[in-house]
């Protein structure tokens, strides 16, 4: 069989959806199944089946035959994270060291709550176990490592029962070898168990951040590895012949070999799917500066790209543990369309952080919760349909939803209709706040970006949150609610490699710098050869991190075409932007040379659709009485039918747009027009 | 004006937010490792009355200083004087609104349409002022009252100078405070920007509502503990003082209403004195904390509280009283409030923690073939303890309790900076108080000098310990391990290159009868090494 179909898959909690891509035809077919928690290989491997045989029927008993590009995002390692799922695993490091892992930073987990508690140690104190051994921070050896003492702790941890091995020492970024040495020992005494060793993971300064990155890479590598050979196994029994790949926290896929060995690199797998798919997506459309904003049920992913280009951030806290791998900057705020709405002590309105979840689900699904979600007051509004959600297939009451919104509106002292806006208004007012972390903390004016709206929720919620933030522009992608599969299929396969150098930014620096990315670019070359990347379709990008001596964090300067002097004066424009003000008083440094390698490869291309004309009105399916906060009451208002929608199409607000993933609402003094990908563009009149 | 509730909600998660991304640039912007590592800083926004809108979440004894400093700018300057762009800089502890010298506070008024409207406030714990004498506050460095360190956007630079000449390390001050003025610049933009946004008529009175529903919130839940009075008694010891000083407080709750009347000696020739302001920080917190977490830190939820303290006692100190050390006695302070409120509300407290701020100070030149070289380099640290079991769980190990809540210094961040090697940094066993519910662990540090230097510690619980509730054992003392050839003359040892010492921090108090805790626990923390098994055989009948 040719293999001419790009196959990508999200596997989320709830549903598994599979983007299909015909590489000869250029078209996109999708197919949904419901999730298999227990197992996500088993709902994959069924999805990717039925989807592939629906459009490529005649593959007989090897439908995956037909499969050129196999991408893949998961919550795999996320999951197994939050619900502590990982294996028993040991931790080998220098003595007088060992309660490093429980005491972190020394900070409490809640500055005022006595009752909070710190995330679990995942590596219980007895498991723990020191060696002597001490490197400094130059490299020299105070203590040489006492092998004996690790072939005595590899032993304890074998009697143990241990799964996995963390292997973290002091300053064993700057020399690996006394953590070389005792992976080989471990080796040989523990063949079976999964070893992780903080020069391999995250050779970067500050040992805590470090330590708690190998200890989970560990934790989570049996599982991850456990899970992408049965995936992989269930894949090829269908018949794959080509290399599956796994998205990263960094949005860059790599072999699943790689991902099973650096499964801490996988944690914002799922989120980072979605960004990918926004980033191409806006490209295309010409609009390369964007906020994603993509709100689900319980959660949303907010990110900030800039000409195309998500930050990547070298470190995040994920779920109470940091970790040190480049991650997409990707903000998750605990609030969306499921999110309970109340009334505190105080008596101001709250939402969230409490959410029904699919199941109850909102009141008005009348399954049993009395507390009213944002959807909720979004059926009380009418923005979304009062009778039916999900494009007819789940019946809705609205007059439960009602019954709930009123009892907070009685309590409140506020109108029926007032307080269900100002449930959306109070939910506005936290997505806004986690995206000035994202823009205004980070620098960037969101006034300058177009917001893109997906997930299940986004598109509803977009206009007024762009108005909260002064944003006149907010794209909502053709099929907002499968944005993270279709992500899969539109990137090239991408790797981050980093050292760090600590050297001052003078001419002198220059040998040096370009020696240290000399060495970084035959690491993503032999990288470009394991995926096998053609010469030709391989890119480079490079930037320095840089600080005045003394600071300790920096800010990425772009590398490309700079001399020092270049460099330098980059960096104080960049110094000058952040903090209003650049210094010839206190010397520069460079502290990291980062390179991103992208390997180009064929993708799934955005297909254009001709144009319609400006006429809309052919694509008015109804219309419904929506009440709108800009003139408190209800209004008439169209409701159109997304996929009736074509190019050129042009109409202003107050409109609903309807589809079966999702519902838009354009608000008065915005207009809506559609582009050649079948886009919705909202603009401020 | 009234601002409706929702649009009073939006505006307090703009403030927060402003003041979070005020911290965020003092921190990235900054030098010395105390605020660019351990994060011992703190950003607000006061009203032009000068009263709380929103405080950061970082360490709540610097509210402390934020209190006094506005008003004390007010009554100094006349407002027609005030103008854009004019920064004050303060620290005095009684003409500055400051709680110690070292907290290093910058205003800056906020202005819109050529009226002040607001003030945006940070404080730096400045890694200086070390190796002085306590005696009185001319003795702990610089008193500097609130003057101008910029006058409509310049730098004053003669002011700069006389700081900077009086500080050890004035480089490294200069550039934490460019670091300060950046956040501050921020927050001038942002709150203008905000403004701008609804009208300065609504955010302005969003700030009122706000404080009203802080307040609201605090008297509802004062309300919800049945009226009556509650004392508790706890003695403060240190290296400063020679025998342990008595305290007590008596909590009284009337309807929506909470006082603390506080008891202590007359104020010493020590640095262990608090001012007023620093009284106040720490019933702030403590009282938030137990009444309801939630409520926003702004100047509404002290409005149902009354706190009293002898005026020229160590509560309640006056000039020239020395204030340096005024943590640890804050931290007893808070103790002593959770230990009256366990009378009534024992299910929302805990046992008394560590009781302390230990800090380790340390001041030298820097060794030659080093960058520097010959300088001085002054380095402070504070570590972090036991924090008190609660009722259905144990305390947390090795952490900051309290009043504050700053980092560690990360080894390989520390050994690069200064001349200094890390030994061990481990949690002490045994040290966390017996019970039902096990008191937190504390800590032990051991520094090895590589060239000579001089140290300075400061801690307690030497002589007392830390209280446990309801027959919960105490947590262990604090001390100080001199290795071989090290002498400390009273808290203070010159190390010479190769020497070491450990600085081990208190325990926590535990909560509950021993015999009540169950066996799995027991026998889990003898496996981990948390206790030894002579204690669980003596305190617990446990034997494996």
């Amino acid at each position: 069989m040719t293999q001419r179909w790009r196959v990508g898959v999200d596997s989320g909690g709830t549903f598994t959806d599979v983007c299909l891509f015909d590489e000869e035809q250029g078209r996109v077919e999708v197919w949904k199944v419901p999730s298999t928690p227990d197992d996500p290989s088993r709902g994959i491997a069924q999805g990717v089946e039925e989807g592939l045989r629906r459009v490529a029927p005649d593959a007989g008993d090897k439908p995956a035959s037909v499969v050129a590009y196999f991408g893949h995002g998961t919550t795999v390692a996320t999951n197994a994270l939050i619900q502590h799922r990982g294996v028993k695993t040991g931790l080998v490091t220098t003595e007088g060291f060992r309660d490093l892992l429980e005491i972190g930073r020394q900070k409490r987990p809640d500055l005022y709550d006595i009752q909070a508690d710190k995330p679990p140690t995942l590596v219980p104190r007895d498991l723990r176990l020191e060696v002597p051994e001490r490197v400094l921070h130059t490299g020299d050896v105070a203590t040489a490592l006492d092998e004996e003492a690790v072939r005595a702790a590899a032993r304890r941890l074998k009697a143990a029962g241990v799964k996995a091995v963390a292997v973290s020492f002091l300053y064993g970024f700057v020399r690996p070898d006394h953590e070389k040495r005792a992976l080989a020992i471990l080796r040989e005494e523990l063949p079976d168990a999964f070893l992780s060793a903080g020069h391999e993971i995250a050779p970067e300064f500050r040992e805590f951040e470090r330590l708690s990155t190998v200890v989970l890479n560990a934790y989570l590598g049996p599982v991850m590895a456990g899970y992408i050979e049965r995936l992989k196994q269930r894949l090829e029994a269908l018949g794959l012949a080509t290399a599956p790949h796994l998205t990263q926290s960094n949005g860059g896929v790599i072999g699943f070999a790689t991902a099973a060995a650096m499964p801490v690199r996988t944690v914002l797998s799922g989120p980072s799917t979605g960004v990918v798919g926004a980033q191409a997506i806006g490209r295309a459309a010409g609009m390369p500066d964007l906020i994603t904003f993509d709100m689900g049920g319980t959660s949303t992913d907010v990110a900030l790209l800039q000409d195309g280009q998500c930050k990547l951030a070298s470190e995040a806290t994920v779920h109470g543990y940091p970790i040190k791998a480049p991650m997409l900057d990707i903000h998750t705020v605990g609030a969306g369309g499921g999110s309970i709405a109340h009334i505190d002590a105080g008596g101001l309105l709250k939402v969230g952080p409490r959410s029904c979840g699919a199941d109850p689900g909102p009141v008005c699904y009348d399954r049993g919760n009395r507390e009213p979600a944002v959807t909720d007051a979004n059926v009380v509004l009418q923005t979304l349909n009062p009778e039916h959600l999900l494009g007819g297939r789940m019946p809705i009451r609205r007059e439960l939803a009602v019954d709930a919104v009123q009892g907070l509106a009685d309590r409140l002292g506020l109108g029926l209709m007032e307080t269900a806006q100002g449930i959306l208004s109070v939910v506005t007012a936290n997505m806004a706040r986690a995206i000035r972390v994202i823009s205004v903390q980070r620098g960037h004016d969101p006034r300058h970006y177009t917001l893109m709206a997906f997930g299940g929720a986004g598109p509803l919620h977009a206009a007024r949150l762009a108005r909260e933030l002064d944003m006149r522009c907010v794209l909502v992608p053709a099929n907002p609610g499968i944005l993270c599969a279709m992500g899969l299929l539109l990137t090239d396969l991408r790797a981050d490699f980093a050292v760090t150098r600590l050297l001052p930014a003078k001419d002198s620096a220059a040998t040096e710098l370009a020696e240290g990315f000399a060495a970084l670019t035959a690491q993503a070359e032999r990288w470009f050869e394991q995926e096998g990347i053609a010469p030709a379709d391989r890119r480079l990008s490079r930037t320095v991190d840089m600080r005045y001596h003394g600071q300790n964090y920096e800010l990425g300067i772009a590398y490309e075409g700079a001399t020092m002097a270049t460099l330098l004066s980059r960096f104080a424009e960049a110094h000058r932007q952040r903090y209003g003000f650049a210094t010839d008083e206190d010397p520069v440094e460079i502290v990291t040379l980062r390179l991103e390698a992208n390997g180009v490869v064929r993708k799934a291309e955005l297909k254009t659709h001709p144009e319609a004309g400006p006429d809309a009105s052919g694509a008015i399916a109804t219309h419904r009485d929506v009440w709108l906060a800009e003139t408190k009451g209800f209004a008439a208002t169209p409701i159109y039918a997304r996929e009736r929608l074509r190019p050129g199409h042009r109409f202003a607000g107050p409109a609903i747009v309807e589809q079966m993933d999702a519902t838009t609402l354009v608000p008065p003094g915005m207009t809506a027009r559609v582009d050649r990908w079948l886009n919705l563009i909202l603009e401020a009149a | 004006m009234s601002v409706d509730p929702i649009t009073v909600e939006v505006i307090g998660a703009a403030l927060a937010s402003i003041v979070e991304e005020t911290g965020e640039t003092l921190i990235r912007a900054s030098h010395s490792t105390n605020i660019k590592e351990r994060r011992d800083c703190s950003t607000a926004l006061f009203n032009a009355r000068g009263e709380t809108l929103c405080q950061a979440e970082h360490i709540p004894i610097h509210l402390g200083s934020f209190l006094d400093l506005v008003p004390h700018i007010m009554r100094r300057y006349p407002t027609q004087d005030i103008r854009p762009g004019d920064a004050f800089i303060g620290n005095d502890a009684y003409e500055g609104g400051g709680t110690h010298l070292p907290d290093i506070v910058i205003a800056e008024p906020i202005f819109i349409d050529n009226t002040l409207v607001a003030w945006t406030v940070n404080l730096a714990h400045h890694a200086d002022f070390v190796d002085r004498g306590h005696a009185h506050i001319y003795q702990e460095g610089l008193r500097i009252p609130p003057v101008r360190l910029y006058r409509g956007g310049e730098l004053q630079k003669d002011v700069a100078d006389l700081i900077l000449l009086n500080c050890q390390v004035p480089k490294e001050r200069l550039s934490d405070l460019r670091a300060q003025m950046a956040a501050n610049r921020v927050g001038v933009q942002r709150f203008q920007a905000l403004a701008a946004k609804y009208g300065t008529a609504t955010v302005l009175s969003a700030g009122e509502a706000l404080m009203d529903y802080a307040e609201r919130k605090m008297r509802a839940a004062i309300a919800a503990i049945p009226d009556g009075t509650w004392r508790f008694e706890d003695v403060f010891d240190n290296e400063e003082v020679p025998e342990p000083l008595p305290l007590a407080v008596e909590v009284t709750v009337t309807g929506d209403q909470l006082a603390l009347a506080f008891e202590g000696p007359e104020q010493r020739r020590a640095g262990v004195n608090m001012t007023y302001t620093a009284l106040l920080a720490t019933a702030y917190y403590v009282v938030k904390s137990v009444m309801d977490p939630s409520i926003l830190p702004n100047a509404g939820l002290a409005r149902p509280l009354s706190i009293t303290a002898p005026l020229g006692s160590i509560l309640n100190c006056t000039a020239p009283a020395a204030v340096n050390g005024r943590l640890q006695t804050c931290q007893r302070v808070a103790d002593m409030i959770l230990g009256a409120l366990a009378q009534v509300v024992p299910e929302r407290v805990m046992a008394c923690s560590n009781s302390a701020c230990t800090v380790a100070y340390f001041i030298g030149k820097r060794p030659p073939n080093t960058p520097g070289a010959g300088s001085t380099w002054v380095y402070l640290e504070t570590i972090g303890g036991g924090s008190g079991a609660r009722s259905l769980k144990d305390g947390l190990d090795g952490v900051h309790v309290h009043t504050t809540n700053t980092s560690n210094l990360p080894v390989e961040a520390l050994e690069i900076e200064y001349p200094l090697v890390l030994m061990r940094y481990e949690l002490v066993a045994d040290s966390g108080g017996v019970g039902r519910y096990r008191g937190g662990m504390g800590l032990r540090r051991v520094y090895q000098a590589t060239h000579d230097c001089r140290v300075r510690v400061d801690l307690t619980r030497q002589l007392s310990r830390s209280w446990g509730l309801f027959g919960g054992g105490p947590g262990a003392h604090g001390k100080v391990e001199g290795g071989p050839g090290v002498v400390f003359d009273g808290d203070q040892a010159v190390l010479k290159a190769g020497h070491w010492f450990a600085l081990v921090t208190p325990g926590a108090g535990g909560y509950g009868p021993p015999d009540e805790r169950t066996a799995d626990a027991v026998a889990r923390d003898l496996a981990e090494g948390v206790i030894t098994p002579a204690s669980a055989h003596e305190a617990y009948g446990y034997s494996p």
